[in-house]
């Protein structure tokens, strides 16, 4: 019944007119009755029924009843494509075109076929052909057979968002690939989730916390460094060659630098002069070239020292060469930079300074670099300067002292300043403001503390409150918690702290600007205040809004 | 675990506030705490390697530390000696090829003045390409120069120095003052001028001192010309042109791209202030080559570097824009590592420390692999000998120091040889082209043996004509006539034969296209063509004699002499051909080296306990190393909010009951400032709390 229209459109086409003509309707029929037994026998089967609607529709709308899409040669890999192929894969198996084509090659065939005047081949071709026609059905059929709810999920999943591409793709790509794949055109495709649920951790929190943190490495760490510890004479020996070295690799070289120097001052013990070592530690963030180059000439001229060293670092590096020059030293001097690549040294200036330190005689350095990229950093003529030699120094020790870690993540996650006044800071903005809003401010704390311990939300939640509140040592503390905008303002009034709504807006956009407030609208549009610190914060505040 | 942490930080409180101070001379530890109080770590270091070091030398003993001192030592001013003789003569090659450019350079400088140009501020544009530091040899012997000839000096700025025009100008007239006054005669010609105080900035300055000095010649260089801001350089050409009158300027412009290039960037009418010459410091390819035909063909060298290094040295070469130093250190860092690591290297020195025999060194003798090897093909038919080698250690020394001796005549051989090649190829014409060192990588790797291009050698002499050869001859005697006796002899006939010799063409052998004939004979209807000797006169038959003698000489060298230096016995001591350490060295992997570490961090963190832990996630990784590879398997926009997630679901399965949360957000936020820090991700717009990948994995 299917096949009927497309197969009677083929023979309407037929160019040509033969005796023939009469057996190749034959064989069609043939088919057809074939067909239709089939099909008759499948309806007979209510999941066949079931499966089949969907797939007429399809055809309907995609192919608007002109072919069978079955007519395409049939092969192992359309039996693949049947089995694992995406819905819009599909689709495109059975657009018109491929099947028109597929059509007249058919038709194209059985034409030859006829002027070549063979019977038997004719018979057979057709034969096969139709063979073939009714194997794949059988077996597309089947395969839907067995998943009818897959079938089904496919077809309705393919209106929808087709653009809907996993994040990760599957297989192992190259890297390349893998670059090309993540960064395509479009929307982002992450979820939607955000941090607002969790707390996000303060200084004081992350400190207390990190106290207790137990490493489970500490064994492979040390060990680990002991072997780099291993290579000081080697690294020593480096610099008495006139190279300079330069430490990279994961983890905080902090550590190894310090014994380092505490290597070559011990091992120097026996000579009456100890060796001049100065440390630098590039990622302070207000050092400064001339600083440096300052403190090497302290140490090498002494008490010589001119009174005055000029503002320029080219001005001190100056001095300090030529003070090299005139007087020669007996040890050379040894500079240890902890972190070259930190940014307060990054940028390109600096490093060039710093390469002409490193290219004096009798100056020795030895860097240590963090960033995997660091070697960016210098051109052809400052690694002539600079005449490194490289040394994977991976500690896995943590970077301590050279990043703020709270501040950094918070500033990567947009929310600096956010928590970050903390008591401290709220103090600081309160002592600044006039008296109206230090008495509003204080107003503000006392009531949300009272409202606190008057327990005003319901029994579950403040235990919850609680229990959580216990857990995470008050950080979290009056987070939800709020007083409605026209109570405070009335109170507000009757304290003679804000004559007019207006004035009372004033105050308010001051501490909404140094975000010591939050408000939000509740349930049934009523602004709620409150704000941004723990019970034990909003005390301390308090505390010192009633003593000044 | 706790009261570790508050003890280690007990220990030295002074230190831990120096964390936060930029930059400070270093204090050493405190020496009032006893012993017992110090800190285990630091015990360590005493033990292992502060008491093991040997006086005065930055050497260590080798050999699990059984090495005497004496031997270390001996190592050490083995390899000062070897690398002085060595740097002298790379000095001594820099030097001569940096004496041309030198030369014209000079005559400029002193030839050419503001009138010789009219007005003109005199300019020489010197390119360098990639031959940076040879500037600065050209700038320091000129300045040498000048200075001790009294006629001025050089100063020299970089785009560094030259923020604006002030302080370009500070630095020109501080650099050409203290360059021959020094920094305090600097401060002193400040205070002592008579007159109203001038601004660090003022030309007038300079001039005073050039009136007071005398000076003919101020060369200026700006060293990296290209870097110099466009507008910076307008005004500094035009001030410098307006007190020409005044100070004898010399420009000097140091260029890496091309003339046209820095010519374009400036305004016609700066140009136009400008005159002078163009000279060029040549590339120094073949600087290179020469260098390396030095440190390896000399008559005294003692150590060599195989095959490896030669072609990873090279090949650093020429992939990177490099100057001939990054050349030599990297040498020189062969040279280093080979005395530092090899304990066998004491059987180099001059005087062995033979008595007593040391008897891990002979221990180690006895490991080296060349030894066995020796030993076993000599098994075959002197088990006595090698009995004697196994238990005597005064017997082993002696006779391995012989076998060095061999050796080391052997690998100079071969670099002759080397030299022998690369002659040829030039006075014979071979096409096949040969640098120094490709011919020296496949010498040293034993390649050469019966390779075409040794063959194709023979092949030319055959068919060179007398005036060739004999020119060959001459050159080479010098090299290989104490060698092998045969050359002299043949090249006395040859010159014999060349005495008696009237005619004006060289004589050519019989192999030569000339003295053969080609005859064309039509044999059942096909053409044959038969090669045959055209009558020879006698002169060409002698001649051919001596072409075949040297033929055979030559075979016979180059099959004796071209050996594979592997094969050496005791190879080990004369020959370096480790490249890891100098491509590890020199060009590091940083960035593989990171996301390695944090990829597999077992692979640094090998484990100290038996059980080894798998691959896969776990909380025992490091949680940088964690979140990393969670960051890895992320799109290109990363949310934080799922990062933390799937963050502490690892915790979570692994801790169990234990787990707590604000402990593992403490973790994840040091992990996350740390993937920060080191440039993997940075803050995003698109959405909120999301931020962006900026690294691929061997990307």
């Amino acid at each position: 019944m299917r096949r009927q229209p497309g197969t009677e459109l083929g023979e309407d086409q037929l160019p040509v007119s033969t005796p023939k003509r009469q057996k190749r309707t034959a064989t069609v029929n043939y088919r057809d009755h074939e067909v239709a037994a089939d099909e008759a026998t499948e309806a007979a089967s209510p999941s066949k029924r079931a499966k089949s609607t969907p797939r007429k529709s399809n055809d309907a709308t995609a192919t608007s009843g002109l072919n069978p899409p079955g007519l395409k040669t049939p092969t192992h890999k359309s039996k693949a494509t049947s089995l694992f192929a995406t819905p819009t894969k599909r689709i495109a198996a059975s657009t018109p075109s491929r099947a028109i084509n597929a059509d007249r090659s058919a038709k194209r065939k059985s034409v030859r076929l006829l002027l070549e005047q063979d019977e038997d081949d004719v018979w057979d071709g057709a034969d096969r052909l139709a063979e073939e026609i009714l194997e794949e059905e059988s077996e597309s059929a089947a395969v839907v057979n067995e998943n009818p709810d897959l079938r089904q999920t496919i077809e309705t999943g393919t209106n929808g968002a087709k653009n809907k591409r996993s994040p990760t793709p599957e297989g192992e790509l190259p890297p390349h690939e893998r670059y090309f794949f993540q960064n395509r055109a479009g929307p982002p495709r992450t979820s939607n989730n955000n941090l607002n649920k969790v707390n996000l951790l303060t200084h004081e929190e992350y400190f207390e916390k990190l106290a207790y943190h137990q490493d489970p490495n500490l064994s492979e760490k040390d060990f680990l460094l002991e072997v780099h510890q291993r290579s000081f004479p080697q690294w020593e020996f480096e610099l008495d060659e006139d190279f300079n070295v330069c430490l990279y690799g994961y983890g905080s070289k902090r550590n190894l630098v310090q014994q380092f120097a505490d290597w070559l001052y011990l091992r120097r013990r026996e000579d009456a002069a100890a060796p001049t070592i100065i440390i630098v530690n590039g990622y302070t963030p207000n050092i400064s070239i001339r600083s440096i180059f300052a403190t090497v000439a302290t140490a090498v001229l002494g008490a010589d020292l001119p009174s005055k060293l000029g503002s320029q670092p080219t001005e001190v590096l100056e001095l300090l060469q030529s003070a090299l020059k005139s007087r020669p030293l007996r040890l050379p001097v040894t500079v240890l930079i902890n972190s070259i690549d930190a940014p307060p040294l990054r940028r390109a200036m600096g490093q060039a300074l710093l390469a002409r330190l490193a290219a004096t005689p009798m100056i020795r350095v030895l860097a240590t670099a963090d960033t995997p990229n660091f070697g960016l950093m210098w051109d052809i003529s400052l690694q002539d300067q600079l005449n490194f030699v490289f040394h994977d120094c991976t500690t896995f020790s943590a970077y301590e002292a050279e990043v703020d870690v709270v501040e950094e993540v918070h500033s990567l996650l947009g929310r600096k300043g956010r928590r970050v006044g903390g008591k401290d800071g709220v103090g600081f903005v309160l002592k600044s403001l006039p008296e109206n809003a230090r008495n509003l401010y204080r107003l503000l704390l006392t009531e949300l503390i009272t409202m606190l311990d008057e327990g005003h939300m319901s029994d579950d939640e403040l235990e919850g409150e609680e229990d959580e509140g216990r857990e995470v040592a008050g950080a979290r503390g009056a987070g939800d918690l709020g007083i409605e905008f026209r109570t405070l303002y009335q109170k507000a009034a009757e304290e003679f702290i804000a004559s007019s709504e207006m004035m009372f807006r004033t105050l308010l956009k001051e501490f909404h600007d140094h975000q010591m407030i939050t408000s939000r609208m509740d349930s049934s549009g009523m602004e709620i205040l409150g704000v941004p610190l723990s019970r034990d914060e909003m005390e301390g505040v308090l505390e010192d809004l009633v003593l000044a | 675990m706790d009261t570790d942490i508050h003890e280690g930080e007990g220990l030295e409180p002074p230190r831990d506030g120096l964390n936060n101070q930029g930059v400070y001379i270093y204090a050493p530890p405190k020496q009032s705490k006893g012993n017992g109080e110090r800190a285990p770590k630091r015990r360590k270091i005493h033990s292992n390697t502060a008491h093991n070091t040997v006086e005065g030398v930055p050497f260590v003993p080798l050999l699990n530390g059984e090495e005497d001192a004496e031997s270390v030592r001996c190592r050490y001013t083995t390899y000062k000696q070897f690398w002085s003789q060595q740097d002298r003569k790379i000095q001594a090659i820099l030097k001569e090829v940096d004496s041309k450019v030198l030369e014209s350079v000079s005559s400029f400088v002193q030839t050419t003045s503001p009138e010789t140009y009219n007005d003109c501020i005199p300019t020489a544009l010197v390119t360098v390409g990639s031959n940076v530091s040879a500037l600065s040899r050209l700038l320091s012997r000129l300045n040498s120069r000048l200075t001790t000839s009294g006629e001025g000096g050089v100063v020299a700025i970089e785009s560094g120095d030259a923020h604006n025009l002030k302080t370009a100008l500070k630095n020109i007239i501080r650099g050409a003052i203290t360059n021959t006054e020094g920094s305090d005669g600097f401060q002193r010609f400040l205070t002592d001028r008579a007159g109203p105080r001038l601004l660090g900035y003022d030309l007038e300055l300079l001039s005073d001192y050039v009136n007071r000095k005398g000076i003919k010649k101020l060369v200026l260089v700006l060293r990296d010309s290209e870097a110099f801001d466009a507008g910076l350089m307008i005004d500094l050409l035009s001030l410098l042109s307006s007190w020409l009158d005044r100070i004898p300027f010399v420009l000097l412009l140091g260029i890496s791209t091309s003339v046209e290039i820095f010519e374009s960037r400036l305004p016609r009418s700066s140009v136009a202030l400008l005159r002078g010459k163009h000279f060029e410091i040549h590339e120094m390819g073949d600087c290179v080559d020469r260098i390396y035909e030095a440190i390896q063909a000399d008559q005294d060298a003692k150590l060599w570097v195989g095959h490896n290094v030669t072609a990873a040295v090279f090949e650093r070469w020429t992939d990177h824009f490099q100057s001939p130093e990054t050349f030599i250190n990297t040498l020189k860092y062969s040279y280093m590592s080979h005395f530092f690591a090899n304990p066998l290297t004491a059987l180099l020195a001059d005087s062995v420390p033979a008595n007593p025999p040391s008897t891990v060194l002979c221990e180690a003798i006895r490991n080296v692999p060349s030894f066995r090897s020796y030993c076993e093909a000599l098994l075959e038919n002197n088990s006595h000998e090698v009995r004697k080698l196994l238990e005597e250690d005064a017997y082993l020394l002696q006779e391995m120091q012989q076998h060095i001796k061999m050796g080391q005549t052997k690998m100079r051989h071969i670099s002759q040889a080397v030299v022998v090649i690369q002659i040829f190829s030039k006075k014979l014409q071979i096409s096949r082209k040969s640098s120094v060192s490709d011919v020296s990588i496949r010498a040293l790797s034993g390649d050469l043996q019966n390779s075409p291009l040794v063959e194709d050698l023979l092949e030319a002499i055959k068919k060179a004509d007398s005036n060739q050869l004999d020119e060959l001859l001459s050159s080479l005697l010098a090299i290989i006539s104490g060698q092998r006796p045969e050359f002299p002899r043949i090249e006395k006939d040859l010159k014999a034969l060349l005495v008696t010799h009237k005619g004006a063409e060289p004589l050519r052998s019989e192999y030569h296209m000339r003295n053969t004939v080609i005859q064309t004979t039509v044999v059942k209807k096909q053409i044959k063509l038969t090669k045959s000797k055209a009558k020879l006169p006698q002169e060409v038959i002698q001649y051919t004699q001596i072409v075949d003698r040297l033929h055979a000489a030559f075979e016979s060298y180059f099959t004796e002499t071209l050996i594979q230096p592997q094969d050496l016995v005791m190879h080990e001591v004369f020959l370096f051909d480790f490249k890891y350490p100098l491509k590890e060295v020199f060009a590091p992997r940083s960035r593989f080296v990171t996301e390695r570490a944090l990829s597999t961090p077992f692979d640094y963190l090998m484990s100290t306990t038996s059980e080894a832990p798998g691959r896969q996630r776990s909380a025992k990784q490091p949680a940088t190393a964690i979140l990393y590879q969670l960051y890895l398997e992320s799109g290109a926009l990363v949310n934080v909010y799922d990062l933390w997630s799937a963050f502490f679901a690892v915790f979570e399965a692994d801790q169990g009951d234990e787990y707590d949360e604000r402990m593992t957000m403490t973790l994840f936020y040091k992990a996350l400032s740390e993937l920060k820090v080191l440039g993997l991700v940075k803050t995003s717009r698109k959405k909120v709390d999301h931020i962006s990948k900026s690294a691929w994995l061997g990307l």
